[in-house]
C-alpha cells in the first residue's frame, strides 16, 4: 500500500492543490486533472452495505438513513451485529405449534418441543443482545424492539413547529407576490418565471371559490425551561470507578438521541446507509465519476481516474542527499494510454507566470459561462480561484535536454521478448520497458537546507494526449493535444 | 536452559499431532486436541494442560518466567491451563495462571505479567501486557485493547468443534500415543 499510495510524488490539480496521482480525476472536456475539492459531488443513490439492499432517496430519508434489518455493534461501533440462533426447549402448547415457523422439531418425550431463538452478536467484541436485557425472537427477520428516548416527543413538538412556521412563511410569500403581479399587470405572463402556479392563476381569475383559505398559523411549542441540577452525589468523589461500565465517548456518539452513561444501555443501532457518489466536473459539468447503480456492483458507469490518461512519475532510487552537491535520482514514467506519448520536461512556471495562468483561467471560466448558459439545468456552478501552489523547491533540477517518446500501453507486450527499439535515446535515459521508461536527472539541494529537511523538487511535464473518440459526430476522430501536468517530487531527507 | 528433559505425559483420548513442538514436562489431560506446529514449551517448570482445551496451529503456550517476576524465586511453579480453553491460530500465550473456558484469538499475545481467569476472551491481534489480572467474563477487543465485561456468558461452546477435530485429525496426521513417558523422551 505505501509503495501505491505514495506521496513522494504530488501533481497539481487545476485548484492549486497538491495530490498524488491516485486521488486526482481527468476531465476529458476540459482536458485538466480535478480534485475531489473541486468537484461536485452528487448522492446517486443510498444502500445498506450490509445486506446490500438498494433504498430510493425518498424511503432513506423517511427511514432517517438508516437501514431497518441491519444492526451495528454498539459496543465496538466497527462490525455489524449478525444473527445467531440458539435452540432452547420449551413445552409443547397450541400457540407454538401455529405460531411457530416449522422450526420446531417435536421433541422424543413429546411435551417438550424445540424451538429455534435468535440474539443478536457481534463477532468482534462478543457483544450479544442478550448483554442489554433484549430477549431473544422467534424469527431472524423479526423487528427488534426498537429503543425508545427519552426526548422523543419534545423532538417531535418542536419539529412540527418549526414545519408549521416554514408553511408560514411560504403563504406569507405566496400572498407578498401575488399582490405585486396584480399590481403589473391584470393578465399573468405565462412564460414569466414568477412561480405562478395554476392554482393561482384560476384564483386571480376568479374561478377558484375557495380561494379564502384560513392563514395557517404556527403551532405554538412551550420553551424548554432550564431546571435546577442537583450537585455530583458524593461518592464520585471517593468511590473508584469501574471503567467496563461506563461508555467511551465513541460509543455515546454512534447514539446521539439518548447518550448512554453505562453499557447497560447500550442497545443495536440500525446500520446507516451508504450512498453511491458520482463527481461531477465543476467547470463542464461532464461527470469524471459515475458508479453503476447496482448496490453489489463495483464498477463504474464513468471512470476518469487521472492515473489512466496521465502519465505516472514515480521515484526508484536518489542518492544521498548533501547540501550543494549533486545527486542523481532516477525516475519511471509509465505511460498509461493506448497512444505513444512525446514527453518534455520543462522548469515550473515562476509565481508571475502562475498568476497569470490563474487570471487567464478564470477569464476562460467567464467566457464559457456566458456562452453556454442555455437552459442548464444545473445551476450554475461557483467557482473558487485557484490558488498558488504552497510547495516550495529546495533543490535545482537539471532538466533532460530533449524530449522523448514512450510507447503506448499494450497489455499483450508483457508476454513479448524485450525488443531494443534501433533508435538511439539520449543518455538520460536509463532504460525502457513497454511503456515505461527510466530516466536520470542530476539535482543539488540549496545550501541553505540543514539535516532532516526535505528536499523538493519540481518541474512541467508537458505530454501529448490524444482523446478517446466519442460518439459525437464533431469529435468522432481521434485529436491530439499537448498539455501541462506540473509535478512536485519529494526526494528526500537531507543527510549529513 | 540449552536441553530441557522432555516428560510428556499424554493422557488417553488426547489428540496429540507428533508434528507439534512440545518441550519439558507436559501433561495433557484427556479430550485436548493439539494441532499440528503448536508449541508447548515449560521451561520453567511443568504445564499441565487440562480438558477439552484445542491448541491451534503456531499458538504458542510458554512457561517461561522472566527473572525479574516476582515468581521468579519459587521453585517449581506449575503452569495449570484450566479445562476448555481455546488457542487459535498464531497466539502466544505467556500468562502463568490461566483459568477455564478462555479463548485466546488469533494472533493475540499475554505476557507473563498476566494472570486470566475464566470465560475471558482475548480478541485477534490484542496484546495484554502489563501486570494486570483479568476478572471473570472480560472481552479485550480492538486495536486500542478496549475491555469489557460479557454479561451474557460467552456462549461459544467448542464441543461440536473437538468432535470434529477428534475425528478428523487422526486421518492426516500422527498421532503421539498416550502415556507413554519413555517413547516421548526417544522421540525428541
Ligand atoms: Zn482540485
Ligand atoms: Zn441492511
Ligand atoms: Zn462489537
Ligand atoms: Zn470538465
Amino acid at each position: 500500500m505505501e509503495y501505491l499510495l505514495s506521496k513522494n510524488v504530488e501533481y497539481v490539480c487545476e485548484c492549486g492543490l497538491l495530490k498524488p496521482l491516485t486521488n486526482l480525476y481527468f476531465c476529458r472536456h476540459c482536458l485538466n486533472l480535478r480534485c475531489f475539492f473541486c468537484c461536485h459531488h452528487e448522492v446517486d443513490s443510498h444502500f445498506c452495505r450490509n445486506c446490500l439492499e438498494n433504498i430510493p432517496s425518498g424511503e432513506a430519508k423517511l427511514r432517517k438513513n438508516k437501514c431497518n434489518t441491519c444492526f451495528d455493534c454498539p459496543s465496538c461501533t466497527l462490525s455489524a451485529l449478525s444473527a445467531r440462533a440458539t435452540t432452547i426447549q420449551v413445552p409443547m402448547t397450541k400457540e407454538v405449534k401455529e405460531g411457530g415457523e416449522g422450526s420446531e422439531i417435536e421433541a422424543s418425550s413429546g411435551k417438550m418441543v424445540s424451538k429455534k431463538m435468535y440474539y443478536l452478536a457481534c463477532l468482534a467484541c462478543r457483544f450479544s443482545s442478550r448483554d442489554v436485557g433484549i430477549s431473544d425472537q422467534p424469527s431472524q427477520n423479526f423487528f427488534w424492539p426498537e429503543q425508545e428516548y427519552m426526548h422523543a416527543i419534545r423532538f417531535n413538538t418542536i419539529l412540527n413547529h418549526y414545519y408549521s412556521v416554514v408553511l408560514h412563511d411560504k403563504q406569507l410569500k405566496q400572498e407578498e407576490r401575488r399582490r405585486r403581479s396584480t399590481k403589473q399587470s391584470k393578465f399573468p405572463n405565462m412564460t414569466d418565471r414568477t412561480g405562478l402556479n395554476v392554482s393561482a392563476i384560476r384564483r386571480q381569475m376568479g374561478f377558484d371559490k375557495s380561494a379564502a383559505k384560513p392563514k395557517s398559523k404556527p403551532t405554538a411549542i412551550a420553551p424548554s425551561i432550564a431546571e435546577d441540577v442537583d450537585d455530583l452525589p458524593e461518592e464520585i468523589f471517593t468511590q473508584p470507578i469501574n471503567l467496563k461500565n461506563i461508555t467511551t465517548i465513541q460509543q455515546r456518539f454512534t447514539q446521539p438521541a439518548n447518550q448512554p452513561e453505562s453499557v447497560k444501555h447500550l442497545y443495536p443501532q440500525h446500520k446507516n446507509l451508504s450512498i453511491k457518489r458520482s463527481i461531477r466536473c465543476r467547470h463542464c459539468e461532464h461527470n469524471v465519476i459515475k458508479p453503476e447503480y447496482n448496490p453489489t456492483s463495483i464498477k463504474y458507469r464513468i471512470q476518469q481516474f487521472a492515473s489512466s490518461h496521465v502519465p505516472e512519475v514515480r521515484i526508484i532510487k536518489c542518492d544521498q542527499l548533501v547540501p550543494n552537491k549533486s545527486a542523481l535520482i532516477t525516475l519511471k514514467i509509465t505511460n498509461p494510454t493506448m497512444n505513444d506519448m512525446i514527453i518534455t520536461i520543462m522548469d515550473l512556471p515562476t509565481e508571475e507566470e502562475e498568476k497569470m495562468m490563474i487570471e487567464e483561467m478564470r477569464k476562460n471560466f467567464e467566457k464559457n459561462l456566458s456562452v453556454s448558459n442555455k437552459s442548464s439545468l444545473m445551476r450554475p456552478s461557483l467557482i473558487e480561484d485557484s490558488r498558488i501552489v504552497s510547495c516550495k523547491i529546495t533543490a535545482k533540477l537539471e532538466l533532460p535536454d530533449s524530449s522523448f517518446v514512450i510507447n503506448q500501453r499494450d497489455d499483450s507486450a508483457e508476454f513479448d521478448d524485450d525488443v531494443q527499439s534501433d533508435k538511439k535515446d539520449p543518455k538520460f535515459i536509463l532504460w525502457r520497458k513497454a511503456n515505461k521508461i527510466a530516466i536520470q536527472l542530476s539535482i543539488t539541494p540549496n545550501g541553505e537546507l540543514k539535516v532532516n529537511d526535505d528536499v523538493k523538487i519540481g518541474f512541467s511535464m508537458n505530454f501529448t494526449y490524444s482523446s478517446v473518440p466519442s460518439s459525437t459526430p464533431e469529435k468522432k476522430e481521434t485529436q491530439r493535444y499537448a498539455l501541462c501536468a506540473r509535478i512536485y517530487i519529494n526526494a528526500g531527507k537531507i543527510v549529513q | 536452559m540449552s536441553k530441557l528433559e522432555n516428560k510428556i505425559k499424554v493422557m488417553p483420548k488426547a489428540v496429540v499431532c507428533e508434528d507439534s513442538t512440545i518441550k519439558g514436562d507436559v501433561t495433557i489431560c484427556s479430550g485436548s486436541v493439539i494441532h499440528p506446529s503448536a508449541q508447548i514449551i515449560a521451561e520453567s517448570g511443568p504445564i499441565i494442560i487440562g480438558e477439552n482445551c484445542i491448541i491451534e496451529e503456531y499458538a504458542k503456550i510458554i512457561h517461561r518466567i522472566p527473572p525479574d517476576h516476582k515468581l521468579a524465586q519459587e521453585k517449581n511453579h506449575v503452569l495449570v491451563i484450566g479445562a476448555n480453553n481455546l488457542f487459535e491460530v498464531g497466539s502466544t500465550v505467556e500468562a502463568l495462571k490461566i483459568g477455564e473456558k478462555n479463548i485466546f484469538e488469533c494472533k493475540s499475545y499475554v505476557s507473563s505479567n498476566v494472570t486470566i481467569s475464566s470465560g475471558c476472551v482475548i480478541g485477534a491481534g490484542c496484546h495484554v501486557v502489563g501486570e494486570q489480572h483479568l476478572p471473570e467474563n472480560t472481552v479485550i477487543f480492538g486495536k486500542n485493547c478496549q475491555q469489557r465485561e460479557a454479561l451474557d456468558k460467552v456462549s461459544g461452546s467448542h464441543m461440536l468443534q473437538l468432535d470434529f477435530l477428534r475425528k478428523v485429525l487422526p486421518n492426516y496426521h500422527h498421532l503421539r500415543k498416550p502415556c507413554d513417558i519413555k517413547k516421548a523422551a526417544n522421540l525428541s
